[in-house]
């Protein structure tokens, strides 16, 4: 799917977004904020993946966006992007299916259900090629669950670049998840809140193109981290360098 | 007293307590359990009342207070939640209820939030005039003895929410039931660092020998905890390597088969010099510390768990463990990266031996483990999260809130 193609899904909530928190306005220093989450279990568990293909049909949208979109707010060492393909490749063993469902990307679907229908056809193709899959051990059954998120500011304002670094270096891993990962769902169109501010406010629309291209799946948090830390940086020594006559 | 975590909690929960302290403050938080001294619940109560009090709350403690019947019935109650066979007589159910609503005459359940700390005062929710009521099991109740679980769940249902430790504790309850691991204290004379002399103190005190890598387990002398089955790991590695083994453990006051599990172990330990058990009193936190900061590996090799604290204790001293992978040690041990997982007396053995053998893998998965406790397991990220539970369920349907 092309970038210009991705949209704002809606938070199952219905809020359409995180609310105005975290917003970036033009000349605007940058307030950073963070989410925190709790989990609330649904009471629904599956044992195989007949069981979990039942229960994807009929949990909440807000389970559905748990184990996808908040997949990394919860410092998994990365290894699958979503729960679902975690569960598939960790406890099933059914390999295949985890990597075809750690495929799926979650921000290339408008709607929650949109997302909740790409997880069924995968499951299903699946299940028609290999209808037996194997009963998990008592404990390791797939626990549905939803999240309760908190947002709150940090209490961090950066006025230019330069203070904007030292404080993506030292500030909390929740704080990086709102702006990059959270803020997809938010903003839309494949950006998010750092990438908008260097555009927005410091005219670097190379660096933001630059942030754009991180490949969320690809990187826990602490290597998106050092990812920006490295692309900001660079972007310093060079402003640096530059001869003013 | 909370400004100590700066540098050691991470900074994004200080953040978020203090923001959740600004909106209760002056309100009242109300925790009731059954014991104050000795287990994981009564340790982490202790320490966490006066952070909730400096954060304007107005928090208190209370227990319910039974005799030998009573603690004989819960802990009845504990084992067959946690999948033992037991039985539970009518007049014993009967006695349990009784003994809470006379313990109730000598407290204030008058508070905005009332947390009842596992099943020994779950009965107190048929007192509830107001508040918001919170059941928090601590226990492994992943497979309950069916009809012990059913006679239990007649109180559970009235609270307006429950909190487990793990997701596949959870019930299914017609409540809202939220997932909080529990937590150690940083700062606390249990985990604080201490400086050598301090550990080579502890060391005398118990006559142990320091000139040998030494296997650690404390835990309560519990048949859960399997310490017969440390001794026979032990004894496997022994015959490789030179080592001691230390078992130490605390009584619990609402614990009365601890007496018996440690006299069984003595017998089974007996005329081995090399192997120490240690009964410590209540308060021998620093002795804990001091035994865990000396221990080469250590061991929680349970066969049922609630959580496991004493893993995280052992990881936050930067120190190689290894454990049972049962209730919420596979939380805190990702095998192969903070630790190891084992099902056996065998797999303790061999991964002992190898943490033994290889000094750089130990120290590697040691210092991944402290970082897991720093950003998961620490008494500022529980109060945080208990918090969090109490102001969403006064804001309930709201998934997302904006503070």
């Amino acid at each position: 799917m092309e970038d210009s193609e991705r949209t704002n899904p809606e938070r199952p909530d219905g809020s359409g977004g995180l609310g105005s928190a975290g917003k970036c306005l033009p000349g605007k220093p940058f307030a950073f904020n963070q989410c925190t989450s709790i989990i609330r279990s649904t009471g629904k568990k599956a044992r195989n993946l007949k069981e979990l293909r039942n229960l994807v049909t009929v949990v909440t949208t807000e389970s559905i966006f748990h184990h996808t979109y908040q997949y990394f707010l919860k410092g998994h060492m990365l290894e699958y992007t979503n729960d679902f393909a975690h569960w598939a490749g960790a406890n099933l063993e059914e390999s295949a299916l985890a990597e075809q469902l750690a495929n799926i990307d979650p921000y290339a679907f408008n709607e929650i259900e949109e997302l909740r229908t790409e997880i069924l056809r995968v499951l299903d193709n699946y299940l028609a090629m290999c209808p037996e899959t194997r009963k998990v051990f008592v404990g390791d059954e797939f626990y549905f669950s939803e999240a309760v998120t908190m947002i709150c500011p940090v209490g961090v304002v950066a006025r230019n670049i330069a203070e904007f670094l030292m404080a993506l270096k030292y500030i909390d891993s929740g704080a990086i998840y709102y702006h990059f990962y959270e803020a997809r769902t938010r903003l839309g169109g494949n950006t998010d809140d750092f990438s908008k501010w260097f555009e927005d406010v410091h005219n670097k629309s190379e660096l933001a193109e630059q942030i754009r291209s991180i490949d969320p799946f690809m990187h826990n948090i602490e290597g998106i981290r050092d990812n920006l830390t490295t692309l900001i940086e660079d972007e310093l020594r060079r402003d640096m360098e530059v001869v003013r006559l | 007293m909370i400004e100590r975590y700066s540098g050691i909690a991470p900074m994004n929960d200080l953040i978020l307590l203090q923001r959740l302290g600004e909106i209760l403050k002056g309100r009242s938080f109300l925790h009731i359990n059954s014991t104050r001294k000795g287990g994981g619940v009564a340790e982490i109560l202790q320490r966490m009342l006066p952070l909730l009090e400096q954060l304007g709350i107005e928090a208190r403690w209370d227990i319910i207070e039974g005799d030998a019947r009573f603690y004989d019935t819960t802990k009845k109650m504990h084992n067959s939640l946690q999948g033992n066979f037991e039985e539970i007589t009518d007049k014993e159910w009967k006695h349990h209820h009784e003994v809470n609503m006379e313990s109730a005459k000598k407290l204030n359940l008058d508070a905005d939030a009332v947390l009842i700390h596992d099943p020994q005062p779950a009965p107190l929710i048929e007192l509830k005039k107001r508040g918001t009521w919170i059941w928090r099991c601590h226990i492994d109740v992943s497979n309950p003895q069916k009809d012990i679980f059913d006679n239990l769940s007649k109180y559970c249902k009235k609270y307006d929410a429950g909190i487990f430790s793990v997701s596949k504790f959870t019930r299914s309850l017609p409540i809202d039931e939220f997932v909080i691991p529990p937590s150690i204290d940083p700062i606390s004379d249990k985990n604080r660092e201490l400086t050598n002399e301090e550990i080579h103190e502890t060391m005398d005190k118990f006559k142990i020998p320091e000139d040998r890598p030494m296997m650690l387990q404390v835990s309560r002398f519990d048949r859960f905890k399997d310490p017969i089955g440390v001794i026979e790991t032990y004894r496997i590695v022994k015959k490789y390597n030179d080592c001691i083994l230390v078992l130490a453990g605390s009584p619990a006051t609402d614990d009365p088969e601890g007496e018996a599990v440690l006299n069984e172990v003595r017998e089974y330990a007996a005329g081995d010099p090399d192997i120490y058990l240690l009964m410590l009193p209540p308060f021998s936190d620093v002795d804990i510390n001091a035994l865990q900061r000396a221990a080469t590996v250590i061991l929680q090799k349970s066969l049922k768990e609630g959580f496991g604290l004493t893993v995280s204790e052992a990881m936050w001293k930067s120190k190689p463990i290894i454990g049972g992978a049962v209730g919420g040690i596979p939380l805190q041990i990702i095998h192969g990266l903070t630790g190891f997982l084992v099902h056996s007396v065998e797999g303790a053995a061999f991964r002992t031996r190898q943490l033994f053998n290889n000094p750089e893998m130990a120290q590697r998965m040691s210092a991944q483990g402290k970082e897991h406790v720093r950003n998961n397991f620490l008494i500022t990220r529980q109060m945080r999260d208990y918090l969090m539970v109490w102001h969403s369920m006064e804001n309930r349907g709201q998934n997302v809130l904006t503070l």
